[in-house]
């Protein structure tokens, strides 16, 4: 995933900061569909993932004029957001439902769908979709912290030392996080393609 | 040996980029968020908006230093104290603004005075005006109460001069 342009973000918290409530509108459009990917694989659900976006505009907005530049927008936002659906997450707590999203179709352009359904593999006999479902049980049996890593960096496509300044932990923490969530994932996948019907 | 590897899992992680919202979902985002903040503007107590308000007014001044919640206080409580000091010196610095110093009266077991009498310092008090019957009163010689130099509420020019 391409990392927004600084200047342009610069710019735009720059005309908010001086009272241009457009301005971050913009900012809004521009990353809403990015931290909603990010919130929405953290909490598998739908309408809290609404609610919690809405909450973290809000707070960007009322927090903008204290935000001095040391980090980027990007960063920035990012940290306001998981920040916020990690305390979300422990107030919920283990009640929750999941409310997945359906997945869109370009998912049949995609190459990595193509050639992962092309070979031999436990995903071209198992139905995508049970495997969509199995896949998000699986994270979600995750800590909440390790879910976190997970999502920023094989789904959003963060570096290390991206994730390492969102979640204010060193590089090790997080490649640590991710080889022990990777591990719990195998494990739990593995026991689907043993036994398909849980 | 794990059926998926650590490649297959990141695959598989990454087609979830593919689960998206229903459709118009990011183009109503900002409507509803727009809402959202109306709705949480009104129900907002008026001194906070008015605060706010105030915030945002000298942080568009670019007075960086007096956005600052501990110097507006200050600032608050500086404008406070003047404005009850002046208050508090307003009547009697009036009442001495009004009268001449060469006519103050020379306080006697009487109460009389004239006008050649010795300026002395007298504390006047500040009672309230007299109403508009008491102002007959003003010039009559040999009473008991001392003329007074304060304008009352109804100057004696007002009163009607003559009846039928």
């Amino acid at each position: 995933m391409d990392k927004p342009r600084t200047d342009e973000d610069q710019q735009l918290v720059a005309r908010t900061q001086s009272g241009d409530p457009g301005a971050f509108d913009q900012l809004v459009v521009k990353y809403t569909p990015r931290l909603y990917g990010l919130v929405y694989n953290m909490t598998s659900n739908h309408e809290d993932t609404n609610d919690l976006l809405q909450d973290v505009f809000s707070k960007a907005y009322k927090a903008i004029r204290g935000f001095r530049g040391k980090s980027s927008f990007y960063t920035w936002v990012h940290s306001i957001a998981v920040n916020m659906t990690l305390n979300f997450l422990k107030k919920r707590g283990r009640r929750f439902q999941l409310s997945l999203d359906d997945v869109d179709a370009s998912i049949q352009n995609d190459k990595e769908f193509l050639e992962l359904t092309a070979t031999s593999s436990p995903v071209r006999e198992a139905d995508l979709s049970e495997l969509q479902r199995r896949l998000n049980e699986a994270m979600m049996k995750l800590s909440d912290e390790h879910r976190a890593v997970v999502t920023m960096f094989h789904i959003q496509g963060m570096p290390h030392a991206e994730i390492s300044k969102i979640l204010r932990v060193s590089e090790g923490t997080v490649r640590s996080r991710l080889f022990y969530a990777n591990r719990q994932l195998q494990n739990y996948l593995d026991e689907f393609r043993k036994n398909p019907v849980a | 040996m794990n059926e998926f590897d650590d490649n297959e899992i990141a695959t598989l992680l990454r087609l979830k980029r593919h689960e998206q919202p229903p459709p118009g979902y990011f183009e109503n985002f900002l409507h509803e968020f727009h809402r959202r903040q109306r709705d949480e503007l009104l129900r907002q107590p008026l001194w906070r908006i008015c605060m706010e308000r105030t915030h945002d007014f000298f942080f568009r001044l670019n007075v960086s230093s007096l956005t600052s919640y501990p110097a507006a206080v200050a600032a608050v409580l500086v404008c406070a104290a003047v404005i009850s000091l002046r208050i508090y010196q307003g009547p009697e610095t009036m009442v001495a603004v009004q009268s001449r110093p060469e006519l103050s009266a020379t306080a006697d077991g009487e109460g009389q005075w004239t006008l050649s009498s010795p300026v002395a310092t007298r504390v006047f008090s500040t009672r309230p005006l007299r109403n508009s019957s008491e102002s007959a009163h003003t010039h009559l010689r040999g009473s008991g109460t001392p003329p007074r130099y304060v304008l009352d509420s109804v100057p004696v020019s007002y009163e009607a001069t003559f009846k039928f």
